[in-house]
Formats: structure tokens, C-alpha cells, sequence
């Protein structure tokens, strides 16, 4: 059996505080995909749950923390990279993983998150995307679409929802990919790759509150929301755009001038947003890990 | 190549995490499951289940497992606070 492939009843066993379950969350909230995959990814390299944290902030998100069986901390509104930061530079060697709702990392905590993204402190930071503040009753969030209704928009959203992905390439982070629950095996990928990056990763996944922001758009049912994610997003191909940015001349022999591409990359582009990696940074270098070698070259206990 | 048979598979509901919100329904491609009058999924076709794990994938709740033939795993039940 594969690492990815993990028995429900072993994920609850190891790593989920059983107890406390079932969730207080809707029946049907994608928040426990996402948790359901961040627990396969941690699996999946092998990490001891003493040595990951989990820090999550306030809103539907920020009950994820009381449920996985790692060392955890709820934090304020927004301030989870904050409190994230602290952790990872006092133990460099911490797997920290932040869990953040849409409006909680892009709106109330936006200032943190950008500056975590900036100083490249090594965490995943997981940003789930329901396009609206769930716990609170359904407000607009930054990310709820042109025209979505919610109870702060009766008539529709008039407000350009915010663009996460050109945020964190402005601000400086290692890794940027998105995926949704629809896609379950995806974003277990994801979360993997986000683990092993050397900075700060980030990933995006799109969820659904079916109770609030679904029954006002027309689709109140779980499944409703979810299935179209598939027609919503598209694939990234990273072959495709490899091949599309240095493309191959051919130069046919006794021709003297002139040349004919060896392949046509076909890279279909269109308004959908992309899921799986979308970028990464070459050659990124964790924040902590950095500030230890500066503080203590040898490499022993002494830079506490 | 890997060889699927289908209709090997075993299928456990936790019914106390289950919250009959019905994705597994909706994901499942063989018509396996199909809810009951309180919602819980019950496993009519479990001579097509193929085992593609989407409705474990796709529970919220940890409350639906698939038990490939052979393998051997623990009662959820005792780690539950209702016993």
C-alpha cells in the first residue's frame, strides 16, 4: 500500500484528535477534504506529528487546528503567519503548516500574509477559498466573484474579487498552486510539493459553502457546488509551456535562410483560473534557516 | 497493468461521524451507494464497487472507508466519545 492511500481509519487513529469528532462544520463543507488532505501530504513525507504545527486564525477555517492531532494554535484574526513566523524562527526545524480562510489571509491578516511572503519564512500556508465569510453569516468577502450574491450584496458583488496569485508573485513567494475539492487527488499532490519546498509555499484551494454562499447563487446542495469546479478550472501544463517559451527551430539542410518550429506547442489559454503548480521560484532559500547559519555559522545549539 | 475486479471491495460507514450531506453519492461512478431515509449511504451495488476511493476522498467527515479485500483495520467506534 502506497503512502497516499490511507485508511480512515488509521488517519483517525494517528493523526486526528477522534474525540472531538464529528466536526462542527456543515455536513458537506469542503474544509474537511482540505484537512483530510493536509493530514495524507504530512503522511506522505514521513513527518512525526510533534514535529509539525498547525496554526490557523479565526473563521470556519481556524477550527481546524482543534481537530488534527499535532501541536496546534489557534490564533487571532489574521495573524496566523504572524504567530507562524514566530514558531518557525525559534525552530527552524518545524514543519509549519498555516491554515487560513479567504477572508481571514486576504483581508483582515492581508498585511501579514504579504509580509510572510516577502521574508520567505519556510511554512505552507493553505488559503481556502469559499468566496465568502462562512462562519459570520454569508458577507462578501475579497474574493467573492463579480455579480455573486451575498447577504452584504443582495443585488450582486460589484467589487473586483482579489487576484491571490499575482499577490504572492509580487510579494515574493517560493510557491504558488491552487487546486479545489473537487480535485482530491490534486491537492494531496499539492500539499506535497508545497511540504518540500525550501521558502514559503502557497496554496490555494477553492472550496464551497453550499449553506450560505451557494444557497444564494442557486446551488444549495454540496455536490452542486463541487462538481462544476471541474469545468471552472483548468489544468496547468508545465510541458506545454516549457516547450512554448524556448521552442525548437529546425533548419532544413540546403535551405539557406529561413526556419520552421519543430513542434507547435499547443497551450490552451483561456479566462478560466489554473489549477496545480502555477509557479516556483528557482533557488529559494527558507528565512530561519538562513538567520541560523548567520547567527551561528558552526552549526551547533549555540545561535539560541 | 493492475487488473480491476469489481465487486471485491468492502465498504464501512461510520454512521456516527456521518452527516448525510451526500457527496459520496454524487462521486461515486459505479451506483454503489445510494441514501437511505435518514441519509446515510447504504451500499446496494456493492458487486460494482471498483474501489476508486472518491467517496473517501470526498467525505468531509471520515465517515465513509473502503476496505480493500485482505487488509485489516480497527473499529472507529471505540475512539468516538460515545463509545
Amino acid at each position: 500500500m502506497s503512502n497516499t492511500t490511507v485508511q480512515v481509519s488509521l488517519t483517525l487513529r494517528d493523526m486526528l484528535r477522534a474525540d472531538r469528532l464529528p466536526t462542527t462544520w456543515c455536513p458537506g463543507c469542503g474544509l474537511g477534504i482540505v484537512m483530510n488532505a493536509i493530514l495524507q501530504a504530512v503522511r506522505h513525507h514521513g513527518l512525526l506529528n510533534d514535529r509539525c504545527t498547525m496554526v490557523s486564525g479565526i473563521g470556519c477555517t481556524g477550527r481546524m487546528s482543534g481537530y488534527v492531532d499535532m501541536n496546534t494554535l489557534h490564533t487571532t484574526h489574521g495573524r496566523a503567519p504572524a504567530f507562524a513566523t514566530g514558531i518557525k524562527l525559534a525552530q527552524p526545524d518545524m514543519t509549519v503548516i498555516t491554515v487560513m480562510g479567504d477572508g481571514d489571509a486576504m483581508a483582515i491578516g492581508g498585511n501579514h500574509l504579504v509580509h510572510a511572503m516577502r521574508r520567505n519564512i519556510g511554512m505552507l500556508a493553505v488559503v481556502v477559498n469559499n468566496n465568502v465569510y462562512g462562519l459570520t453569516g454569508g458577507q462578501s468577502s475579497p474574493t467573492t466573484p463579480l455579480g455573486g450574491h451575498s447577504t452584504t450584496a443582495a443585488t450582486g458583488s460589484f467589487e473586483r474579487p482579489m487576484n491571490l496569485e499575482a499577490l504572492a508573485a509580487a510579494a515574493g513567494a517560493a510557491f504558488y498552486a491552487r487546486s479545489t475539492v473537487h480535485h482530491t487527488s490534486s491537492l494531496v499532490k499539492c500539499f506535497e510539493k508545497g511540504l518540500a519546498v525550501d521558502g514559503f509555499a502557497l496554496v490555494e484551494v477553492l472550496s464551497n459553502c453550499h449553506t450560505l454562499y451557494g444557497r444564494m447563487n442557486g446551488t444549495p446542495e454540496a455536490a452542486d457546488m463541487m462538481l462544476p469546479m471541474d469545468a471552472a478550472t483548468r489544468r496547468t501544463t508545465p510541458i506545454l509551456e516549457r516547450r512554448a517559451a524556448r521552442p525548437v527551430h529546425v533548419t532544413r539542410q540546403g535551405v539557406t535562410a529561413g526556419s520552421a518550429l519543430a513542434h507547435e506547442a499547443r497551450v490552451r489559454t483561456d479566462a478560466r483560473v489554473r489549477r496545480g503548480v502555477v509557479w516556483q521560484r528557482a533557488g529559494s532559500r527558507d528565512l530561519s534557516h538562513r538567520l541560523r547559519e548567520t547567527l551561528d555559522p558552526a552549526g551547533g545549539d549555540g545561535w539560541r | 497493468m493492475e487488473v480491476i475486479t469489481p465487486g471485491i471491495y468492502g465498504i464501512r460507514v461510520h454512521v456516527a461521524l456521518c452527516k448525510s450531506c451526500g457527496l459520496c453519492t454524487a462521486y461515486c461512478p459505479q451506483q454503489v451507494l445510494a441514501p437511505d431515509a435518514d441519509g446515510i449511504p447504504r451500499t446496494p451495488g456493492l458487486d460494482r464497487c471498483i474501489g476508486c476511493k472518491l467517496c473517501e476522498w470526498h467525505c468531509p467527515d471520515f465517515a465513509i472507508e473502503i476496505v480493500a479485500p485482505g487488509s485489516e483495520f480497527e473499529d472507529v467506534a471505540t475512539l468516538l466519545p460515545d463509545g
